[in-house]
């Protein structure tokens, strides 16, 4: 054993005091904020799943099979922007002249645009920068099932990543899958903080019967077999978004309740809550303004792994048909029409999807790997 | 101790009856439930064979609406469903149409007579020897909509969950009690497998990852870890099924299944080898969600306390670091480790149905799953109370591995 290697535990609230000296003062967000920027992994995830998510409501004028700008005989329309904008985007083929169109059915864009280019009349189409929508099948003539990525028969435009079992294309849904999933566990992860908060809160700050009534709560409920509740609700119920997010969050509360119990029942016991009782502060300010901010620690730690919980139960549940009804672009669903298929090779339609929720649970995991460091004033030190 | 203990015990008879009260009023109170899923086929059977209205509206005669309330027992109120299906409360084990004065077959070669002294009062007799009554028999007036209530002869006995008494697969025409009792060791090999890896090999990497914290081995075998966080077991298994399957890339696994087809006719180390070449997918896909985890927190726990003054001490003290470090430090970086093992009771059936449909292995959660797409409502309610109780042992025997690796916890 070498003692001068030994180190003291080192206290960095103390360090970044004493280095701040003199300095503006660094408050306690602020000092978190720069650890977790110090954290590389953590930060770069963090700003590339922004980023990512972001980009995400832009996608029906990125991936889309309608047209951004259609210019026909003088007058210019955006069927994408209206998607994104939520307006209804639909024009019928013949409103463009288009000569391959069916009576009623909507623009073939992708036709369109080789149409007017064939015609050299002075129209032109600007399609987005991949032209294949998340929802479009097999109606559309030219759409191939199980088309392999890159493949491109009977004249069909080749595909990044290949098409599903009814001619959907893969890369598109995957991307608008990102939007659904992140969202969804977003939803879920909110609603359950807005249940789980309160009633941790209450129960840890009074104690007596509501705690012991909440505790028994909190058991029943850990006994029961979620995953499984949630498929027969949802098999009897039929899905929708909204079931979905209820379901979940009305398990996910629990874990958050707990982690608010034990903060505020810890909280509630120090000087300063004493201060406030004694000088006549009402109840609901010392929960809100007093404890409440004290206690928020572990439950924003917690945060980036209810959203990892989220997606993985969005996407099992989609996986085994109990999720967002169809033709919601999901990963899940994906994955159980490549498992279905899987010895005839289909390998796209279960690796894309689960690559990108592997990326999107990996960078979710950096991010909460580097809030839980930036938030742990624990460093560890070894002696010897 | 002991008394905690007991407390405990108590205390989850309680929660055993809500949870499965929870259960039973979802699956029996959703819309879509059992009963109106038989009339439902009722329905469609009387319009399929040319009955109903013009418009296509087909009514069923009140009297099968209430034969079939009847055989779910929809004609007692909720509760009283409630207590008859855990075995708390009489179900009516045998439920004849009978007519007064008329013999019928009652099972077993024998027949019963019912007759009726007077208004509201009946003697079920041997049809054969009509002084003697019948023991255990009883005649309810069925209470049908718009018509005459019709007499019926039961036979009433406690049968329910509590007297393992699971009731009939409507699928399979067997015993819900042997179905499970078929599939139960395939999930549990696999749950005790997959524990029995992930404890040993998590324990001990976290350990290596500790001693040689932001070292090479530590940062090379935080990528797996870091896998393991993000992939759920199943998605893995999916993967892995597509790379080495067979179906698209390399051949090296088979596509699932339990085992081979040619099974019974192999030599003994021949079967042998054969279900651990079918195991090696399904196990590591079982080990993965456990993986990270553990990992991570007995790294974690073994670092903080390696810190600890305790620790300084024992090396003032002179002792080796192997004796610190296995013997000091180890014991108590276990403690929140302890405190996961109950959540294993709940992974033999919780999540292994994900798995067991990738790998199309005919376990508990193959069974469970198909049981819900098909409505088969008995194996339904078994698989949520075998999941229930094992929750609330998994809960319990948390405590106990809690209280056994640290003695200074007492709970009161």
């Amino acid at each position: 054993m070498k003692e001068s290697k030994t180190q003291k535990p080192d206290t960095s609230a103390a360090k970044t005091n004493s280095k701040n000296a003199g300095a503006k003062p660094v408050s306690v967000m602020q000092r978190r904020w720069r650890k977790f920027k110090s954290i590389k992994r953590g930060y770069y995830s963090f700003w590339i799943m922004i980023v990512m998510y972001a980009l995400s409501f832009l996608l029906p004028v990125l991936v889309n099979n309608k047209a951004l700008m259609v210019h026909y005989e003088g007058e210019t329309y955006f069927p994408a922007l209206r998607d994104l904008i939520g307006l209804s985007s639909y024009y019928s083929g013949e409103q463009f002249g288009q000569t391959s169109a069916v009576q009623g059915n909507e623009a073939n864009y992708r036709d369109l645009r080789d149409q007017f280019e064939a015609e050299d009349s002075g129209n032109w189409v600007v399609m987005p920068l991949y032209p294949f929508g998340p929802i479009e099948n097999l109606s559309i003539e030219e759409n191939q099932v199980f088309a392999a990525p890159f493949e491109s028969k009977n004249d069909s435009r080749p595909r990044l990543l290949g098409t599903d079992d009814v001619g959907r294309d893969v890369f598109s849904r995957m991307a608008y899958g990102f939007n659904v999933s992140i969202s969804f566990a977003l939803i879920v992860a909110i609603v359950a903080y807005l249940i789980g908060v309160p009633f941790g809160a209450l129960s840890g700050y009074f104690g007596g019967w509501i705690d012991i009534l909440l505790q028994r709560v909190v058991e029943i409920w850990l006994a029961l077999p979620f995953l499984f509740l949630i498929i027969i609700v949802v098999a009897l119920l039929g899905p929708s978004f909204t079931l979905l997010v209820s379901l979940l969050a009305a398990f996910g509360w629990l874990s958050v309740s707990i982690l608010m119990r034990a903060e505020f029942y810890r909280e509630k016991s120090m000087d300063y809550v004493a201060a406030a009782v004694s000088i006549g502060v009402p109840t609901h300010k010392i929960l809100l303004k007093h404890i409440l901010p004290n206690a928020l620690v572990p439950i924003i730690t917690y945060f980036p792994f209810a959203i990892v919980a989220g997606i993985t139960q969005l996407v099992s549940l989609d996986f085994l048909g109990f999720g967002l009804p169809p033709p919601a672009p999901s990963w899940g669903q994906m994955v159980g029409v490549g498992l279905k298929y899987i010895t005839t090779g289909y390998w796209w339609l279960v690796l894309a999807p689960l690559t990108a929720m592997f990326m999107t649970l990996l960078l979710t995991v950096f991010i909460g790997e580097g809030v839980r460091e930036a938030y742990d004033p624990k460093t560890f030190s070894r002696l010897r | 101790m002991t008394e905690y203990f007991i407390r405990r015990l108590l205390l989850a008879v309680p929660t055993f009856f809500i949870s499965t009260l929870i259960v039973f009023g979802i699956v029996q109170g959703a819309p879509g439930g059992p009963l109106e899923q038989q009339l439902q086929q009722l329905k469609n059977q009387t319009a399929e064979q040319g009955g109903g209205n013009s418009i296509g509206q087909t009514e069923i005669p009140p009297s099968e609406v209430a034969k079939l309330e009847r055989y779910y027992h929809f004609h007692e109120p909720f509760f009283v469903r409630y207590l008859i299906w855990l075995g708390l409360w009489q179900r009516n084990e045998l439920d004849f149409s009978v007519t007064i004065g008329e013999a019928r077959k009652i099972g077993g070669g024998k027949r019963a007579v019912v007759e009726q002294p007077s208004p509201g009062q009946f003697r079920v007799l041997d049809a054969n020897d009509r002084t003697k009554e019948l023991d255990g028999w009883e005649v309810e007036m069925m209470e049908i909509e718009g018509e005459a209530p019709q007499p019926r002869l039961v036979k009433k006995a406690y049968a329910g969950i509590l007297t393992f008494y699971f009731g009939e697969s409507f699928q399979y025409n067997e015993p819900v009690g042997d179905l499970i009792a078929d599939r139960f060791p395939v999930s549990f090999q696999f749950g005790l497998i997959g524990f029995i890896l992930a404890y040993t090999v998590c324990i001990y990497m976290g350990i290596l990852k500790a001693l040689n914290h932001g070292g090479a081995f530590d940062f090379g075998t935080s990528v797996i870890v870091f896998v393991g966080y993000s992939i759920p077991g199943w998605a893995l298994g999916a993967v892995m099924l597509v790379l080495f399957g067979g179906g698209s890339f390399l051949d090296i696994f088979p596509l699932g299944n339990f085992q081979s087809e040619n099974y019974l006719e192999l030599s003994f180390f021949d079967k042998f080898l054969d279900r651990a070449y079918h195991f090696i997918l399904p196990t590591i896909a079982y080990t993965i969600a456990q993986f990270a985890t553990l990992t991570m927190l007995t790294k974690n726990s073994l670092l903080e306390n390696l810190s600890k003054d305790y620790v300084r001490t024992a090396f003032a003290k002179g002792l080796r670091e192997k004796r610190v470090v296995w013997v000091h430090a180890l014991r108590n970086s276990l403690i929140p480790i302890a405190s996961r093992i109950g959540g294993v009771i709940g992974l033999f059936v919780a999540s292994s149905y994900l798995i067991e449909l990738v790998f199309n292995i005919d376990g508990l959660g193959k069974l469970s799953f198909q049981a819900i797409l098909a409505r088969d409502y008995n194996i339904v309610f078994a698989f949520a109370v075998i999941s229930v109780i094992l929750l609330i042992l998994g809960q319990m025997l948390s405590d106990l591995a809690l209280s056994f690796v640290n003695p200074r916890i007492r709970f009161k």
